[in-house]
């Protein structure tokens, strides 16, 4: 029987809050992709998004603020069977977070974070994020946004993710196809999901976005896929990706900007050196044997240091 | 035998590769030696030294005066001026007696007018010549050698710059009387990879012992004895060789001296060897080692690994433990599993990079914010940094909480000879885990070690976050299950209090009776021991109180312990003496003497001995001796 991802704690999200059609477009995701329950962690930091992994019924960790992705990359790293989805915020991946999200685009692991994206911090009351457009006044700030804005989309391919896309949280459609590209990309992948804050920001609102985004998959030109069969074309598809994320304002681009599938995972490149590092990855391996003693042989490991 | 050498020289200029050199000849020959590294947070030029003992037993501590002190530069010569006394011998090369004090850029301002004042004093000019002239005036025998010459004469062509370190190394050897045989030997295991390089330097050796030959500085030849197979190994090394005995398989780290070599040490040795008869199919494993964006990845991504059941570590100094604290405080509050091997240099801030301390002691014990349950733990020489660490991955297993290893710069570059690694000293202590898939509560209240079972990520579903959390591990702001929650992590530290050896938390050494009681932790447990001895010899009963673990803390031994003793001082590297004062919170006895030390330099078995004789002999109470031995 197919596993049931949802679960039953209570939400406590905002009545029309965006997080709801990112849960949905999760669980449907996990569910089409006929996944079970042990196979998939939820990793995330602190906020309302933060609360998503008490949401599903998947192993889930609720971290620390920013922290998200080196957690994750722990667990992905330790046993790399798994998957390991990010629901996390714009403020705890690209403020306090940020130089974990850049690094995480060097490694390449294959995390798939979802970046709850609605330009404030709602929990602490509606402060701005670092996705708020420069100037932009919300409701719950006292006076207009001073900090310029981040681009997530351009940030993500600068720091070398080989997945980057972008989603509505009201059109899970799209979204949940994005999740399960994302889940089934080697590597690190990331999803700028567009939601609103009903309650914080009355800006970026629902309708404000309806009205502005547009699927790049309905251009019938529109190929970002990298294969090794096209790979010469890599250097223009990141130029038309990076292109496509500059666009904002009238129009908003969502979809699949660009992925990558020749660059080597984090665990791919860490198997040429650990041995048998995918077929018995440290979460496999067995330490003691059965009178609890180690099955390390110290002296042959570390033959460099003994003087006979 | 009982030989005590330092051989200084600039940063980058072979100092190590020397000590290596002198470490390994000796250990041919069958000696004991005990090696420790000084040296500046710079790359190239700066002064640095080795200074080390070798003895027929295994020496456990530094003295002073040098007997030997070989000069690869002019800086080490003032450096080191007043290290050496009547019969020790200093080796340098000719060309430094040019030398002029204002020439020597790179020694520390206030250490050159220093030098210049001692100088000034005794009207010596401020230069090689004057410092030489010190010596002399001090009974020193002073041997000028010429380097360049004797590299020539054994290699033509090439920098003979490049061959100073083992032309130094070499006169030494020759000069303490070790036969050539054992010193070529050496050199064929420091540059084992490189036959070219071992060829010319075993011929610098060569000219070297023949040097000293003709000019009659040979020592007496020191006799050998049958060679053991020993390990040489660092604290670092020690404590990574214990971390994969341990089972430790996820390793996190950010460079930072003097913790990132244990790391590095993981990462040459990532590929385990398994003992033959306890492999199913595999012969080898691997060990991963990451090294993060920064110490709070350090610390999470090591937690995230722990939670698929890797035995999982990271190792920092003071600036990157700093950075741990939130994610320890996650650790203690979600119980996991999780190793921080803390190397403690010296503080606050950035303070002495590449130097020593025990200043992180208070700071463990409390870092993180909120009350959690951590164990603390401590190792005070080579050997116990691989069993303490083999047991600091027991302990988190066991109780699923933060444990935290002390380490202190001493012992992570100290170099020491080990005779084995004893493979059954420590078993293995598995958590108390469900089975796959099984349905569990991870934060189970119905247990009376206040340890709930564990599960792992990929084999069951469970929940964690960093809020109070109900038995599910979902946030829960109910009074009850709070209170309940922190009584259950709480009733872990009793259970390791009562489950833990009373000997890996405290130990006592010396006499039962005793004059004078010491009570130490870390890096000082060799020259106590040490000075325990001279004290002996001196009539004067010695004992020392050594404590192993902080939290737990073995409040009721060291209570009944120090009440029943005459005299106690508390010796630290740190200006609170931390130690005592967490005996006077565990236990309200306050210990009126202190010897301490915070130069960031090793204590030395002679400035201890003379600190506590002065102790001994005053009759006032709250006295405070601070220990300044070391370049």
């Amino acid at each position: 029987m197919a596993h049931n991802f949802k679960n039953d704690v209570v939400i406590d999200w905002c009545p029309g809050c965006g997080d709801f059609g990112i849960l949905t477009s999760i669980t449907q995701a996990l569910t089409e992709m006929n996944l079970g329950g042990e196979d998939v962690v939820a990793v995330s930091g602190i906020g309302c998004s933060g609360k998503t992994p008490h949401y599903l019924n998947i192993a889930g960790v609720h971290t620390l603020h920013g922290r998200a992705i080196p957690f994750a990359t722990g667990v992905k790293l330790a046993n790399p069977n798994l998957k390991v989805i990010l629901p996390s915020g714009d403020g705890d991946l690209l403020s306090i977070g940020a130089g974990h999200f850049v690094a995480e685009g060097r490694r390449n692991t294959g995390l798939t974070i979802i970046l709850f994206d609605n330009a404030v911090y709602g929990l602490t009351k509606g402060q701005a994020a670092p996705t708020m457009q420069l100037g932009e006044k919300t409701k719950s700030l006292a006076r207009e946004n001073i900090f310029g804005k981040v681009n997530p989309i351009a940030l993500a391919l600068s720091s070398g993710y080989s997945f980057v896309a972008r989603g509505f949280s009201f059109d899970m459609k799209q979204l949940k196809g994005l999740i399960k590209m994302a889940l089934n990309h080697k590597g690190s992948a990331v999803i700028d999901v567009l939601q609103p804050c009903p309650t914080y920001n009355d800006v970026n609102t629902m309708d404000w976005y309806r009205e502005r985004v547009y699927r790049l998959e309905d251009e019938p030109s529109w190929d970002p896929v990298v294969t090794k069969d096209n790979a010469d074309s890599a250097a223009m598809k990141f130029q038309q990706a990076y292109q496509k994320a500059l666009e904002w304002g009238e129009k908003i681009p969502t979809g699949l900007f660009y992925q990558n599938k020749t660059i080597p995972s984090f665990t791919e490149r860490l198997s040429q050196f650990v041995p048998n590092y995918l077929t018995n990855p440290p979460a496999s391996q067995v330490v003691f044997n059965k009178d609890h003693y180690t099955v390390v042989d110290p002296e042959k490991t570390f033959s460099d240091k003994i003087i006979a | 035998m009982d030989l005590s050498l330092t051989i200084g020289g600039p940063q980058g200029g072979g100092i190590d590769t020397s000590s290596n050199m002198i470490n390994r000849a000796f250990a041919e020959a069958g000696y004991n030696v005990f090696a420790v590294r000084e040296y500046h947070s710079n790359i190239k030029g700066r002064h640095s030294y080795n200074h080390i003992r070798v003895k027929e037993e295994r020496p456990r501590s530094l003295r002073y005066p040098v007997d030997i002190l070989v000069a690869l530069d002019a800086d080490t010569l003032y450096e080191h001026m007043d290290d050496v006394v009547a019969g020790s011998k200093v080796i340098y090369d000719k060309s430094f007696e040019s030398g002029d004090l204002s020439q020597a850029r790179l020694i520390m301002r206030d250490t050159a007018k220093r030098i210049k004042e001692r100088l000034q004093g005794e009207n010596l000019p401020l230069n090689v010549n004057g410092v030489i002239q010190h010596m002399k005036n001090n009974g020193v025998i002073t041997i000028a050698v010429p380097f360049d010459a004797v590299v020539n004469s054994a290699i033509s062509g090439g920098t003979p710059t490049r061959y100073f370190n083992t032309l130094g190394s070499a006169i030494t050897l020759s000069i303490a009387g070790l036969p050539v045989n054992f010193t070529s030997e050496a050199i064929k295991q420091v540059f084992a990879s490189k036959p070219k390089v071992v060829e010319d330097n075993v011929k610098v050796v060569e000219a070297a012992y023949k040097y000293c030959e003709e000019n009659k500085l040979s020592g007496v030849p020191l006799k050998s004895f049958p060679k053991k197979q020993r390990l040489l190994l660092t604290g670092n090394d020690a404590a990574a060789i214990g971390k994969v005995m341990g089972g430790l398989r996820f390793q996190t780290y950010y460079p930072i001296t003097p913790a990132s070599d244990e790391s590095t040490v993981l990462e040459e040795h990532e590929t385990l060897s398994l003992i033959e008869n306890e492999k199913s199919s595999l012969e080898k494993a691997g060990v991963v080692v990451i090294q993060t964006e920064d110490e709070i990845s350090a610390i999470t991504m090591a937690m995230g690994a722990a939670l698929t059941g890797t035995r999982s570590a990271t190792a920092t100094s003071g600036p990157g433990f700093s950075l741990m604290a939130e994610g320890i405080s996650f650790a203690g509050m979600d119980e996991v599993p999780i190793v921080i091997t803390l190397y403690q240099r010296g503080g606050p801030s950035t303070g002495l990079p590449t130097r020593n301390g025990q200043s992180d002691l208070l700071f463990a014990l409390n870092t993180g914010h909120g009350e959690f349950p951590r164990i603390v733990l401590s190792s005070g020489d080579i050997e116990e940094c691989a069993y303490d660490a083999m047991k600091a991955l027991n302990y988190a297993q066991r109780y699923q909480l933060p444990v935290i290893h002390l380490i202190d710069k001493n012992l992570a570059t100290t170099s020491d000879l080990i005779p084995e690694i004893d493979k059954s000293r420590v078993k293995l202590i598995p958590a108390v885990s469900v089975s796959d898939k099984e349905e569990f509560l991870r934060y189970n209240l119905n247990t009376e070690t206040g340890i709930s079972k564990v599960g792992y990520f990929g084999k069951n579903i469970f929940w964690m976050t960093g809020d109070e959390h109900d038995e599910l591990g979902h946030v829960t702001e109910d009074p009850e299950v709070r209170d309940r929650q922190m009584q259950k992590r709480f009733q872990k530290l009793e259970t390791a209090a009562h489950e833990i050896p009373l000997e890996d938390r405290v130990q006592v050494f010396g006499e039962k009776e005793a004059d004078i009681t010491f009570v130490t932790w870390g890096s000082q447990k060799g020259p106590i021991l040490d000075v325990i001895d001279d004290l002996k010899k001196e009539g004067i009963k010695a004992n020392m109180l050594y404590l192993k673990m902080f939290e737990p803390f073995p409040s009721e031994f060291v209570k009944s312990f120090l009440s029943r003793s005459k005299l106690v001082v508390d010796v630290e590297s740190n200006i609170l003496a931390q130690a005592s004062r967490v005996i006077r919170l565990e236990t309200g006895i306050e210990i009126e003497n202190a010897i301490l030390k915070y130069s960031g330099r090793h204590m030395t078995e002679d400035e201890i001995l003379s600190a506590a004789k002065k102790i001994i002999n005053k009759k006032e109470k709250f006295i405070v001796e601070v220990l300044t031995n070391g370049a």
